[in-house]
């Protein structure tokens, strides 16, 4: 595979923009001070204020020991501890390590025992304990806007409940997120019980409330799919991104990367089809990618089953079966392969595909026999489904005047609702309205009252799975600001008012824990007793118990009461309970799915006018929530690479054919509503699509979140949620800055990275075992057909060259076969080597200090259809390192384990380290980007990193220090390590398990094995740095029907624009 | 002689501008903190243990866990060996550990030093504490300690009795068990003693 790969446009055409910012390693002005003020200027600064304050602030800071008074058990100052706990998130819950450094959650695992985990996590799990510390958090309840405490909630509220006790809850609203949780779900009903004209509406703003609803179609049942991709063969992604942007990501990253190992290895690999309009993060992985818009998925999906569906299904009615620009040859091979694979197919569609077409792919998938073997179905036990019709009808009995009382528990619906049900207004119309938020939000910020809500690390919950798997959320910490958790609001509420005083006794044989002592900066002014009621003046609204006895009664019945204790430590030890999976469910279709997607197309009628507008789920900021986190607002988008910001994308032709080039902005205008923002340019995308990314625009978010991006919301109705026809987007006369990364360390158009085939890796393989590996010589110069197979050139070393072959010697191999590009290490390794956030003017600088970055390749016609590699790279830990020859003050130098450490302390800042690396790698602090942290974010600081300071370089340790815990901890337990016991923050983050890490020198090692592999190669091997971190090259599995096709139409059409065919 | 006098004074120099850059020549005390002009990230913005913080209430960065919680590695469900007791509160008779010379070994040195300043090398309660500050000691050898099944012992050393307080913070559980080896031993070897020592004297 003879590729050109580029990364961006700009360097595809090799603009002037682009080459200038290459050939600099230090970009303009990398001297300047951000406001302007020159070095210069600064050292007058400086000199004055030396002279003026003399030295005395140059003393060393006093410290004092603050030792326990009652020191735990267990706990060693020094020593962290780990901890199991459950992130919910919407309906998924995800099964997590926490650790603990003298109890602070400092860093989070995925739970190898939990299904949804599986040991992995993801960018967001992995930034939610920067969450926990965010200091714009609330930090008081407020009554309209003034501080207020709980206490004063709880009167105010009794004096509710009891108006609205009276006439059944009439006039009581509550506005929810989705949940799956059997303590929320007891609670709720408890609630509903006791008032029972209550309404309640569940809205999520992204949400898979398609799918239900096409399951329920199909099958009449609320049911949960998880998808076994590890199992399957043929994956089918329609629109669909179960890689990235779907909840249960991780579960399918893990299981898809094991059936993508599994073929260089020598099994069956599996073979990913994408259909979609906008670049995804399946769609780059996948082997054949189709660009479709969103709008044609059905009558694909229609064409696709009249191949594919048996006669009885009605595939009578699905007569036709072409779709428009589209290659019926490329339907007819996948259509093959699925039913091939019986059994071992998947086919999903995307959230934000109409339930019509979410219940076609059901009745397909059992069709094919796929149901009960790579699809299967789970009841949808303890959750709160999300449905927008329940919001709609809120909100109109809302501006109707209807609702007296609303509680919005959880969520942020003033930001996030349908702009068309202007929930706004409506929420006006209410007299009493009272929200749970993390911060004082936009709905906070509207409500009478608003309650500060725990984070998951800090609250007493539990949680249901995908799936059924029951697991108690842990707190690691007390409230840092006095939040409450759902649970406790809405025990609070669903508690019915005692009729005599609580009894002491009895409180106390429920609540054996003894009172926890309130935490937090205002905290001794504003006692919180969770067990208040024992005084004799009972608050009117009934017992406001803690969450841990809520959350405990709950599990009581479910554990059962003999033995409890027992059980229920080991549940909370073990993060989740043993065998508390739900039996699969194989549903039984009802009625004609297929004939009625059919059916709708045909009503649907001629494609409308105008643009096709798509809304995308944020990876980082998710629906606005992570707004206020810095990791996640400055981690680039897997595709773009944009930091920061969510301009609209649209092709390069559409681009064109509008006149518009990236960084222009836009007048989008769509169903009446407009909104002003930026374009960019995503090649791949489907023509005549502009992709709306939400979740950014935040107005009250904090100081990091606050007015990043722009609101889609603002445009996105409740009919259209997914995408809709009929946007339009004109060029207003201004551009707008955006910041990339995607040109910052490009690598001019060397073998970077390296992929082939799965059939030309294996005819490759065979014939070495055939004639032996040396037989197979080239001339120099002359690089393989493959090209993943290049010879070693001739090299030779300018230095000494040391052996490395006592002791360990670590390595590391990236297996880009694996990678998805999720960048779930980048955030990982930011949480585990204190790397700062730097800002968006910074990053457009190439000032970003991401420790392992990724590398997103496009190979092929940017106007067409152009494939996706992605490649991360960390430092590679050169055994010849240039950076260690060309440090005057050897701050950079190589350890006995094979290590390129930085000494810190050394570093005076030259960065001829950074200037002599070939690879990039190295980050320089051009501030002092940690100066002003925090409190609250110091103690989100790995204890173990140094937090660096200005002018000084710094780059991948190989988590150094975790090497160096378990060495200690080996020595200690008296035992010799072994493989595996050393894991890299990235390796473990990575839910695709394309990073092993170990010592080289063993030949059992993972990382040994793995270098053993044909397809290991060293970036820039020729430059004979000799890298410790190799990589193994990608593989592709296309299917040769439509490869034959594609080349045939290639032939054909030569010179035509073929639009949406194969290209 | 010219060199040598420039010698002298650049040296001169350089004390003087020592001296008033430090504020103070070598030698001369302050109760301030000493002078730091590279601060070199001797200090940085992350936690580390044992530290005073500002942010939490009482002034110290270490938290107690949450009551409830269990960390990984620390279920203790073998509550005999980790309280002395059987699940219905009975202490148990016998060290749940296998009694041989390396866990005698490790108690005798643990022993040594958490429990001799006060109980003495003997076991007899006259250790340096009884001598020099009367603080009143238990003898292991009194009739009542005898009489403590081997899980009481553990219970004392972890939960504390009297002015003794809890050790369940710096010793770990199986160092507990190996000191409560130790402290059998001794009232072994003090009855052997006893028993051969002329009357009158033990």
């Amino acid at each position: 595979v003879n590729e050109t790969y580029w990364r961006s446009l700009a360097q595809r055409e090799d603009s002037p923009e682009s080459r200038a910012f290459l050939e600099r390693e230090f970009q303009g002005g990398a001297s300047e001070l951000p406001e302007g003020i020159t070095r210069r200027g600064m050292m007058k600064l400086m000199g004055a204020s030396l002279s003026l304050a003399g030295l005395v602030g140059c003393r060393r800071p006093v410290e004092e020991i603050v030792p326990f008074v009652t020191a735990p058990e267990e706990l060693v100052p020094g020593i962290p501890r780990s901890y199991a706990t459950t992130m919910p998130f919407g309906r998924s819950a995800y099964g997590l390590i926490v650790e603990s450094h003298e109890g602070r959650p400092t860093k989070i695992e995925g739970n190898p025992s939990h299904p949804s985990t599986l040991g992995a996590s993801s960018a967001r799990v992995q930034a939610s304990v920067l969450g926990l510390y965010d200091p714009d958090r609330s930090q008081t309840v407020r009554l309209n806007g003034e501080a207020a405490s709980w206490d004063e909630f709880v009167t105010a509220w009794g004096e509710l409940s009891q108006a609205h006790a009276a006439n059944g809850g009439s006039g009581l609203a509550v506005l929810s997120e989705s949940f799956s949780s059997p303590t929320m779900a007891r609670l709720a009903s408890e609630f509903r019980a006791r008032y029972p004209e209550a309404l309640w509406a569940t809205y999520e703003a992204l949400s898979d409330e398609n799918r239900l609803a096409g399951v329920r179609s199909a099958t009449g049942r609320d049911l949960d799919l998880v998808l076994r991709l590890d199992e399957a063969n043929v994956i089918l992604a329609l629109d669909a991104d179960p890689l990235l942007t779907d909840p249960e990501t991780i579960r399918n990253a893990r299981g898809f990367a094991a059936g993508r190992r599994a073929g260089p290895a020598g099994g069956a690999m599996n073979r990913l089809y994408a259909v979609e309009g906008v670049y995804s993060l399946t769609g780059a992985m996948a082997d054949h990618r189709l660009r479709l818009e969103s709008r044609q998925i059905a009558p694909f999906l229609v064409a696709l089953a009249a191949r594919v569906a048996p006669t009885e299904a009605g595939a009578a009615a699905l007569a036709g079966g072409d779709v428009p620009d589209v290659d019926p040859r490329w339907i007819d091979a996948l259509a093959e392969d699925l039913l091939a694979n019986r059994g071992s197919g998947v086919i999903v569609a995307g959230e934000r595909q109409p339930p019509a077409v979410h219940a076609a792919v059901c009745a397909l998938n059992t069709y094919l026999g796929n149901t009960g073997t790579t699809v299967n179905y789970y009841e949808t036990t303890d959750a709160a489904l999300p449905n927008v019709g329940s919001l709609a009808s809120l909100v109109s009995a809302m501006q109707g005047g209807a609702v007296e009382t609303l509680v919005v528990l959880g969520g942020n619906p003033v930001f996030d609702a349908p702009a068309d049900l202007d929930f706004v207004a409506a929420m006006a119309q209410v007299p009493h309205s009272i929200a749970l938020g993390h911060a004082v939000d936009e709905t906070s910020s509207q409500a009478e009252w608003h309650i500060p809500r725990a984070h998951y690390l800090e609250g007493w919950g539990d949680a249901r799975a995908v799936g059924g798997a029951l697991s108690v959320v842990q707190p690691m910490i007390q409230p840092l600001f006095g939040g409450r958790t759902p649970v406790e609001v809405l025990g609070l509420m669903a508690t019915a008012a005692p009729v005599a005083p609580v009894d002491p006794v009895a409180v106390a044989a429920v609540a054996p824990v003894e009172p926890v002592a309130p935490e937090g900066p205002e905290a001794p002014a504003a006692p919180i007793d969770p067990v208040a009621p024992v005084v004799p003046v009972v608050p009117v609204a009934g017992p406001d118990r803690p969450g841990y006895d809520i959350v405990r009664d709950t599990w009581r019945p479910i554990l059962g009461d003999d033995d409890f204790e027992t059980q229920w430590n080991r549940v909370l030890h073990d993060g989740l309970l043993a065998d508390s999976e739900l039996p699969e469910v194989v549903p039984e279709l009802t009625g004609e799915p297929l004939a009625e997607l059919a059916r709708s197309i045909g009503a649907a009628g001629e494609s409308p006018d105008g643009l096709e507008i798509v809304f995308l789920p944020s990876p980082s900021v998710h629906d606005g929530r992570f707004a206020n986190d810095g990791w996640l607002q400055e981690l680039p988008d897997p595709l773009t690479k944009l930091t920061w910001d969510n301009p609209a994308l649209v092709s390069p032709t559409t681009a064109e054919s509008l006149g518009l080039t990236g960084g222009d902005v836009v007048r989008l205008d769509y169903a009446g509503r407009s909104m002003e923002l930026p374009v960019w340019l995503l090649p791949g995308m489907s023509d005549g699509v502009v992709a709306l990314t939400v979740g950014y625009g935040r107005s009250h978010a904090g100081r990091v979140g606050s007015g990043v991006g722009f609101n889609a919301f603002a445009v996105r109705g409740s009919q259209a949620l997914g995408f809709d026809s009929g946007a339009s987007l004109t060029r207003l006369e201004r551009t707008y800055p955006l910041s990339a990364t995607q040109e910052h360390g490009s690598m001019e158009g060397r073998p970077i990275v390296r992929e082939s085939t799965l059939t030309a890796l294996r005819s490759h393989t065979d014939a070495e075992d055939g004639e032996g590996a040396a037989a197979t010589e080239h001339p120099e110069g002359v690089t393989t057909p493959l090209g993943v197979f290049a010879e070693e050139p001739h090299l030779f070393s300018l230095f000494e060259e040391q052996a490395y072959d006592q002791g360990h010697q670590w390595g590391m191999t990236i297996d880009l076969n694996s990678c998805i590009g999720c960048n779930a290490c980048m955030v990982a390794c930011q949480s585990e080597n204190n790397v700062p956030v730097v800002g968006k003017t910074q990053v457009a600088n190439g000032r970003e200090m991401h420790w392992i970055r990724l590398d997103r390749y496009f190979s092929g016609e940017p106007s067409g259809n152009p494939e996706v590699v992605f490649q991360p790279v960390p430092c590679m830990h050169c055994e010849d390192a240039p950076c260690e020859q060309v440090c005057p003050v050897a701050a950079t130098v190589h350890d006995a384990e094979g290590l390129n450490v930085m000494v810190y302390n050394r570093c005076i800042g030259t960065r001829y380290c950074s200037n002599n690396c070939p690879y990039k790698v190295r980050r320089f602090n051009f501030f002092n980007y940690t100066k002003d942290t925090p409190d609250t974010l110091q103690l989100a600081m790995n204890p173990d990193v140094t937090v660096r300071s200005r002018g000084v370089m710094e780059k991948c340790t190989y988590c150094t220090q975790r090497i160096n815990r378990e060495k200690i901890d080996a020595r200690l337990g008296g035992r010799e390590l072994v493989d595996g016991d050393i894991k890299t923050a990235c390796q473990q983050a990575c839910p695709a398990s394309a990073i092993e890490f170990g010592d080289i020198l063993d030949a059992s090692s993972g990382v040994a094995r793995a270098k053993a592999d044909p397809r290991n190669y060293s970036l820039l091997g020729e430059l004979n740095t000799k890298p410790r971190t190799t990589y193994l090259a990608k593989v592709r599995n296309p299917n040769p029907a439509i490869e034959a096709a594609q080349a045939d139409a290639e032939a054909s059409h030569a010179g035509e624009e073929g639009r949406g065919s194969l290209a | 002689m010219i060199s040598r006098r420039r010698h002298l004074r650049a040296l001169a120099l350089t004390l003087a501008s020592v001296v008033f850059l430090t504020g103070c020549a070598r030698g001369c005390t302050s109760s301030r903190p000493p002078i730091h002009i590279n601060p070199s990230m001797d200090n940085q913005p992350k936690v580390r243990p044992q530290t005073a913080s500002n942010f939490f209430y009482d002034g110290a960065s270490m938290r107690a866990p949450v009551p409830g919680t269990v960390a990984i590695g620390e279920l203790r469900e073998d509550t005999a060996f980790f309280t002395g007791q059987e699940a219905d509160g009975q202490f148990i008779t016998e060290i749940p550990v296998t009694v041989d010379e390396a866990l005698l070994e490790r108690g005798a040195q643990r022993y040594e030093i958490y429990c001799q300043p006060c109980h003495d090398a003997r076991g007899d309660g006259r250790g340096i504490l009884f001598q020099r500050g009367s603080v009143p000691t238990a003898s292991f050898h009194d009739e009542q300690y005898l009489a403590y099944p081997d899980g009481q012992i553990f219970d004392v050393i972890t939960n504390g009795l009297g002015l003794m307080s809890g050790y369940r913070w710096p010793i770990t559980p199986e160092d507990r068990w190996a000191i409560v080896s130790y402290v059998r031993q001794l009232q072994r070897e003090q009855l052997a003693r006893a028993a051969n020592a002329p009357p009158g004297i033990n």
